[in-house]
């Protein structure tokens, strides 16, 4: 699954180490999301739209969306 | 550069973390091989073996447990992926070894400790290197 983790990351200047700490999880799991390694459960989607003050449909794409 | 330096930081404290966490149990493990490695046993060394062993099981429990409170829902899926690998070595090496017992190449119940320890150290060695390389 696609993200716009890292460019939403990046333009609030925020390391990956800021960003797993507003969300409560480790800098590990940020970017293996960010790489496209790990799809978060629905709970960690809906904490990192709430943190980027977005819905999960802007962050995520599944990319196989006619 | 800093968050490179946060990074190593932040891996070099779980690592840290984990030994503190793994090493006794380790080591009593160590202990509890060392004391089942006499095959004349005494009644006495039978009950340290044994004692030795239930906390080394008991002690690999905890371990486990903590690992699986620390972690967040990635680092779970890891570890639990890990484990697997692990689990699977494990069972291979008792299949072999029970065949090397019965053909009396080795003694079993020496080995199997051996063979808890050689699992625990490949569940986090895999989980280790796992997330090493997804830096």
């Amino acid at each position: 699954m696609r993200n716009r983790l890292r460019e939403l990351r990046a333009a609030r200047r925020w390391s990956q180490a800021d960003l797993a700490g507003r969300c409560g999880v480790s800098r590990q799991a940020i970017n293996a999301i960010e790489t496209g390694k790990y799809d978060p459960s629905l709970p960690l989607a809906f904490t990192l739209a709430d943190v980027f003050g977005m819905t999960i449909e802007e962050i995520f794409d599944p990319g196989h969306r006619s | 550069m800093a968050e490179q330096a946060q990074r190593d930081q932040e891996g070099r404290a779980a690592r840290r973390v984990v030994l503190l966490d793994g090493l006794p149990v380790v080591v009593l493990g160590g202990v509890a091989l060392a004391l089942g490695s006499s095959p004349d046993q005494t009644p006495g060394q039978k009950a340290w073996w044994i004692a030795a062993t239930v906390a080394f099981a008991l002690g690999m429990a905890w371990v486990l447990l903590r690992a699986f409170r620390r972690a967040d829902e990635y680092l779970r899926k890891i570890q639990l992926e890990s484990m697997a690998v692990a689990f699977a070595v494990v069972l291979v090496a008792l299949q072999v070894a029970a065949v090397l017992d019965a053909a009396g190449v080795i003694r079993l119940h020496q080995v199997t400790q051996l063979i808890i320890i050689g699992g625990m150290g490949v569940w986090h060695m895999t989980a280790d290197l796992r997330t090493r390389f997804n830096r």
